[in-house]
């Protein structure tokens, strides 16, 4: 009798964890997805069945019809990222490096931060017409943001003495911003570029999404025209997989090359 | 001139210079008014939409729209916020997946809310307010947790009720960061509501720059993009204002 009452107050003790109640609450969500869809009591056809989401997405994983546009999707991504770096921390370098400057530009680049990037995309189809070029534009211009401004937070920590040093020795501007700005601020340019790539994630898929010719974003909505519903969830679903991944990935690579307290973990709440 | 006049001034001369940059590149012919309209023919089409067109309604729609997903969020995101504090279990297991969904490209689902809500300004009331419910859920929570328990412990030496307690002390100690996932809603709301109209082709601002890219009518599109910044810029600074008058 007691071994009986221990034994249900480990498993009492082992339900009341955070991981446990995560899990309660996933078959919830899917008890509850799976009902409505087989009892068709709301909206009927946009609760496909869980079987059916995944069949699709396991099609969409071993046939090549998911590779094209994954390839295109990457493209702009990736090209977003890395145009967006190569501004952003310059940038920030320089703006953060002179107080002044800083004074004047800062206000206009936080204003600037708050508009929806996605307006911009019929001036950079204006410019680069409706190839993959002008979604890397709008994704360059959403990530461009949060890298430039994760980089200035980065330069107001760098203590003055560390450039005094430098500039003792005789560092020149350029000495000074790759061997004395860019290892003291590399916590916070890497904290940007992985909330920069969630941005150019959005931004070039949600271009996409309005005028394209190949793409994860112009594939949803192919898909929502045709009303293949759980199609679009199969995808939804693998964009979501994946750009945890790589946010996962980015984190555990970022977290190895610098010290916890350089990195600002909440800073991805603000982009 | 004092340093914040001056700081002004850098500011405005930096703006005006792109203005003048821009206007002279196109009517020398620089760059074709195919790409780009010259600012002075954009604010002339932007004033007369205002006044005499169809600007003024839209903005009326899209300000609508904000206010409403608003109201959504943060009714629900205060109560929730309130409820994962005070059942600590259930707050500790939600906050991560609310975390993860928040930095996750959820825009995407858009067409999720259009098939649902029909292609309407409730499609984009909908889930422009889960991207207010969420700082709000947060940053309440995280509110009440954080309050100094000195506090409650005054309270408590003078016989102070569960209620009082709650309206005299714990209040005004949460009501700061509260308003700032407030001003955090406020700012994610706005750009999704003006990008959803975009995307979607619905309701207000959003929408008129869609339309103008789809005629090609390029004095029009760069109007519609003056007239969203300016209302983003207006929504920040009176954010802003509201903060600084808040912490006085």
């Amino acid at each position: 009798m007691a071994t009986a009452h221990s034994g249900k107050a480990a498993i009492g003790a082992h339900m009341q964890t955070p991981a446990a109640v995560q899990m309660l609450t996933l078959l919830g969500l899917i008890a509850v997805w799976e009902s409505i869809g087989r009892t068709e009591i709301l909206f009927p056809d946009l609760f496909p069945s869980l079987a059916a989401i995944l069949e699709s997405l396991w099609i969409c994983l071993t046939t090549p019809v998911l590779l094209p546009h994954l390839k295109a999707s990457l493209y702009e991504v990736g090209g977003a990222l890395l145009l967006a770096s190569l501004s952003g921390i310059p940038l920030g370098i320089l703006w953060g490096s002179r107080r002044s400057w800083l004074e004047v530009v800062e206000p206009l680049i936080l204003y600037a931060a708050v508009v929806p990037k996605i307006v911009i995309f019929p001036i950079f189809i204006l410019f680069l017409g409706i190839d993959v070029h002008s979604k890397l534009a709008v994704g360059a211009f959403a990530a461009f943001f949060p890298i430039s401004l994760l980089t200035i937070a980065g330069m107001r920590e760098v203590k003055p003495v560390y450039v005094d040093v430098a500039r003792s020795v005789g560092a020149s501007a350029f000495q000074i911003a790759t061997r004395v700005y860019l290892p003291a601020i590399a916590g916070q340019i890497f904290t940007g570029v992985r909330i920069g790539l969630g941005a150019a994630v959005t931004g070039a898929l949600l271009a996409e999404t309005k005028i394209a010719k190949a793409g994860l974003g112009f594939m949803i909505v192919e898909y929502y025209g045709q009303f293949r519903i759980a199609d679009m969830y199969s995808l939804l679903l693998f964009i979501f997989i994946l750009a945890a991944l790589v946010n996962w990935g980015m984190k555990t690579l970022f977290s190895l090359m610098t010290p916890p307290s350089r990195t600002n973990q909440d800073a991805a709440l603000f982009f | 001139m004092s340093e914040s006049n001056r700081l002004m001034v850098w500011r405005f001369s930096l703006i005006f210079g792109a203005f003048v940059l821009t206007e002279a590149s196109v009517r020398l012919g620089w760059i074709s008014s195919f790409f780009l309209a010259a600012p002075s023919r954009a604010a002339t089409v932007l004033w007369s939409e205002l006044w005499n067109g169809k600007a003024l309604l839209l903005t009326a729609i899209t300000l609508y729209e904000i206010a409403a997903a608003l109201t959504i969020s943060t009714l629900f995101g205060l109560l929730a916020g309130f409820l994962l504090w005070r059942y600590r279990l259930i707050g500790t297991s939600y906050e991560m997946p609310l975390a993860a969904l928040f930095s996750s490209p959820v825009i995407l689902a858009y067409p999720v809310f259009l098939v649902t809500f029909g292609r309407s300004s409730a499609a984009v009331i909908a889930l422009s307010s889960i991207f207010g419910l969420i700082p709000t859920i947060i940053n309440t929570k995280s509110a009440f947790q954080n309050v100094n328990p000195i506090l409650l412990e005054v309270g408590a030496s003078m016989n102070l009720s569960g209620k009082q307690m709650f309206r005299h002390l714990m209040l005004p100690a949460v009501a700061p960061t509260i308003f700032g996932g407030f001003r955090l809603a406020l700012t994610y709301i706005l750009k999704s509501v003006l990008g959803l109209e975009y995307v979607a082709q619905v309701g207000g601002v959003g929408m008129w720059l869609s339309d103008a890219a789809f005629r090609f009518e390029v004095e029009e599109v760069y109007a519609g993009l003056g007239g969203t910044i300016l209302l983003s810029i207006l929504f920040l600074y009176l954010i802003n204002r509201a903060q600084t008058l808040m912490r006085r």
